[in-house]
C-alpha cells in the first residue's frame, strides 16, 4: 500500500438532499493533495469520513495502511487534524491546550511547540477564546504540527485570514513536510493558493468526484483550444472535451476546454478535417471552473 | 493514560472550580449550622427532640446539595465539548469509550472535596456540641450517604448530558407521555397514578434514587 489515503466505492448519506457516492481518492504518501470544491461540494464531510467521526454506508476507508473506522485509536495518533472552524475549548489558555495535547500524543514535540509559539508570536497565557481568528488558526496548526503526526488533514485552514497569516501557516507546513517528509491532505476552495503548494489535486462537487490528478498534469493538460470547421460529433478524441461552444457567434470557430492535452494532438483535429487556431494555457482557477462547469452541464443533460 | 487523565481533570477543574468550591463551603457548612445553638453543654435531656428537629430540617439540604452538585458537575464536564460539536474530543487518539471514562472519573475526583467537605464539617460540628443523652453522632455514615447520593446525581447527569439533543427530546417527550396520560387518565375518572408509581420504583427502597429519600440525620437516637 503506497497510499497515504485510499478511498474505494465510499457511500454516504446525510439526510434527503446530500450524498457522496461511489468515492473513490487515492493520497499517496508523501503528497501534498489539494482537495477543492466549491461551499457543500461534500469536501469536509469527506474529511470527517476519513477521521472515522462519521461512518460510511459502504465502501473502504484506509488510512495509513489501517482501517478507518474500525482502528481510528491508532489512525488518530498519526494524524494532525485542523477543521474548518475552532475547536478547541475557549476558556483554555494557549499553553493549557499545548499541554493537554501533549498528554494525548506520545510522539509530541516540545521542542516543535515551542518554536512555533515563538514563530508565531503566540502568547501562551492568553485565552483561546480571546484569540484573534488569525491566532487561533495558527495555534491549531501548531497542535497539527507538534504531534509529529504522518498525515496532516486540514480542512480549509487558512480560509477568512489575512495574507500575512496565510503565509506564515503555509509556510510552517512546507517546513514540516520537507523535515518529516509528511503527506498533507488540504481542502480548499482557494484555488490559487492550493496551486502554489500542493502536487496532487482532486476536485470534488455535489457529492462526487470530478477528477484526480497529479498538478503539472492538471495545470499542464487543461488548455482552451480555438478551433476552425470542427465536426459536430467527434470520435475517441485522446483528450478529454470539458467544454464545447461557439466563438463570437461562430465565424471565428469554437473555444474547446480540454483535458488531458498533450502537446502534438493538435493532429487529431486534421485527421478529421478542423484545425486548431490557438492552444491557450489556463491556471488552475480557470481549469477548475471549467472542470465544475462540463460536470454541471453533464449532470444536467442526464 | 495517567497524562490523559492529568490533562482531563486540569481542564475540567477550571470548568467547574467555582461549583467546587462553593459545593465544598455549603457541603462543610451544612452540618456545623445544623447543630449550631441546639447542642449547649447547658441543655438537658428535654432538649433532644428540639435538637433532633432541628438537624431533620437541616437535612433536607444534603440531597438537594448532592443533586445541585452531580446536576451541575455533569453539565460542566460536556459543556466544552458540546460548543465545540465534539470535534476536539473525537478526533484524539483514544477509544471514545475511554475519553467518556476519563471525563467521568474526572468529575469523580473533584467531587471528593465536597464530600470531604461534609466529613470534615460534620466531624467538627459533633466534637464542638455536647448532645443530650440518649442521642449519637453518626457523621461517617452520614458523610457516606452524602458520596453515595452525589455519585448517584452525577452518574445519572453525566449520562443524560451526555447525549445530544435528540436524545434530550426523547427524555421531555417520555415525561410529557407521562403526564398527558396521568391527565387524561384523571379526567375519565381512572384509578391511574403514574406519578405514585413512579415515586415508589425510584425513590423507596431498593429504587436507585432511594438514597435521596428518608431522614439525613447528623444525631439520631
Amino acid at each position: 500500500m503506497n497510499d497515504a489515503i485510499h478511498i474505494e466505492r465510499l457511500h454516504y448519506r446525510a439526510g434527503k438532499n446530500f450524498a457522496i457516492k461511489e468515492l473513490d481518492l487515492h493520497v499517496p504518501t508523501g503528497a501534498i493533495y489539494g482537495f477543492l470544491g466549491p461551499n457543500g461540494s461534500g469536501k469536509t464531510t469527506t474529511i470527517r469520513l476519513i477521521l472515522g467521526l462519521l461512518r460510511p454506508l459502504s465502501g473502504r476507508i484506509t488510512v495509513l495502511g489501517l482501517p478507518m473506522p474500525e482502528q481510528h485509536a491508532r489512525i488518530l495518533g498519526q494524524i494532525g487534524y485542523v477543521p474548518e472552524q475552532p475547536h478547541l475549548d475557549t476558556t483554555l489558555t494557549v499553553r493549557e491546550l499545548i499541554d493537554f495535547q501533549a498528554a494525548f500524543y506520545p510522539r509530541w514535540d516540545r521542542a516543535r511547540a515551542a518554536e512555533l509559539i515563538k514563530r508565531f508570536e503566540l502568547d501562551g497565557e492568553h485565552l483561546f477564546g480571546r484569540l484573534s481568528k488569525g491566532q487561533k488558526a495558527k495555534l491549531m496548526i501548531l497542535l497539527a504540527l507538534s504531534q509529529c503526526g504522518d498525515l496532516l488533514v486540514l480542512d480549509e485552514p487558512t480560509d477568512g485570514l489575512d495574507p500575512v497569516v496565510r503565509r506564515d501557516i503555509l509556510s510552517a507546513l512546507i517546513t514540516y513536510v520537507s523535515e518529516r517528509g509528511a503527506t498533507i491532505f488540504i481542502s480548499s476552495h482557494l484555488v490559487h493558493e492550493l496551486e502554489r503548494v500542493c502536487d496532487w489535486i482532486a476536485v470534488m462537487d455535489d457529492g462526487r468526484l470530478i477528477t484526480e490528478a497529479p498538478m503539472e498534469k492538471l495545470k499542464h493538460g487543461t488548455k482552451r483550444l480555438v478551433v476552425m470547421g470542427a465536426p459536430a460529433e467527434i470520435v475517441n478524441p485522446p483528450f478529454r472535451v470539458l467544454t464545447r461552444e461557439s466563438a463570437n457567434g461562430g465565424g471565428a470557430g469554437e473555444n474547446w476546454v480540454v483535458g488531458d492535452w498533450e502537446p502534438g494532438m493538435t493532429s487529431y483535429f486534421e485527421g478529421v478535417g478542423a484545425s486548431v487556431r490557438e492552444v491557450i494555457d489556463l491556471d488552475l482557477e480557470e481549469g477548475f471552473v471549467e472542470l465544475l462547469r462540463s460536470f454541471r452541464e453533464g449532470r444536467s443533460r442526464r | 493514560m495517567r497524562a490523559m487523565f492529568r490533562a482531563v481533570l486540569h481542564s475540567q477543574w477550571k470548568w467547574s472550580r467555582l461549583i467546587v468550591v462553593l459545593g465544598t463551603v455549603a457541603a462543610f457548612a451544612i452540618p456545623l449550622l445544623s447543630l449550631q445553638g441546639a447542642a449547649r453543654a447547658d441543655r438537658g435531656a428535654l432538649q433532644a427532640p428540639e435538637l433532633l428537629r432541628a438537624v431533620q430540617s437541616w437535612g433536607t439540604l444534603y440531597p438537594l446539595l448532592a443533586t445541585a452538585l452531580g446536576l451541575l458537575m455533569a453539565i460542566a464536564a460536556w459543556a466544552p465539548d458540546h460548543r465545540g460539536r465534539h470535534i476536539h474530543a473525537l478526533t484524539l487518539p483514544l477509544a471514545r469509550w475511554r475519553y467518556v471514562l476519563l471525563r467521568f472519573g474526572a468529575g469523580f475526583v473533584l467531587l471528593a472535596a465536597p464530600i470531604a467537605g461534609v466529613l470534615i464539617g460534620s466531624s467538627l460540628a459533633v466534637l464542638a456540641a455536647t448532645l443530650p443523652p440518649g442521642l449519637q453522632a453518626y457523621p461517617i455514615a452520614l458523610a457516606m450517604r452524602f458520596a453515595f447520593a452525589v455519585s448517584v446525581a452525577y452518574a445519572v447527569f453525566f449520562a443524560v448530558s451526555a447525549g445530544t439533543a435528540r436524545t434530550a427530546g426523547i427524555i421531555l417527550a417520555v415525561i410529557a407521555a407521562l403526564i398527558l396520560v396521568q391527565v387524561v387518565a384523571s379526567m375519565a375518572n381512572l384509578n391511574l397514578d403514574l406519578f405514585g408509581a413512579a415515586q415508589t420504583a425510584l425513590l423507596l427502597g431498593p429504587g436507585p434514587l432511594a438514597v435521596f429519600a428518608g431522614r439525613w440525620m447528623l444525631v439520631d437516637v
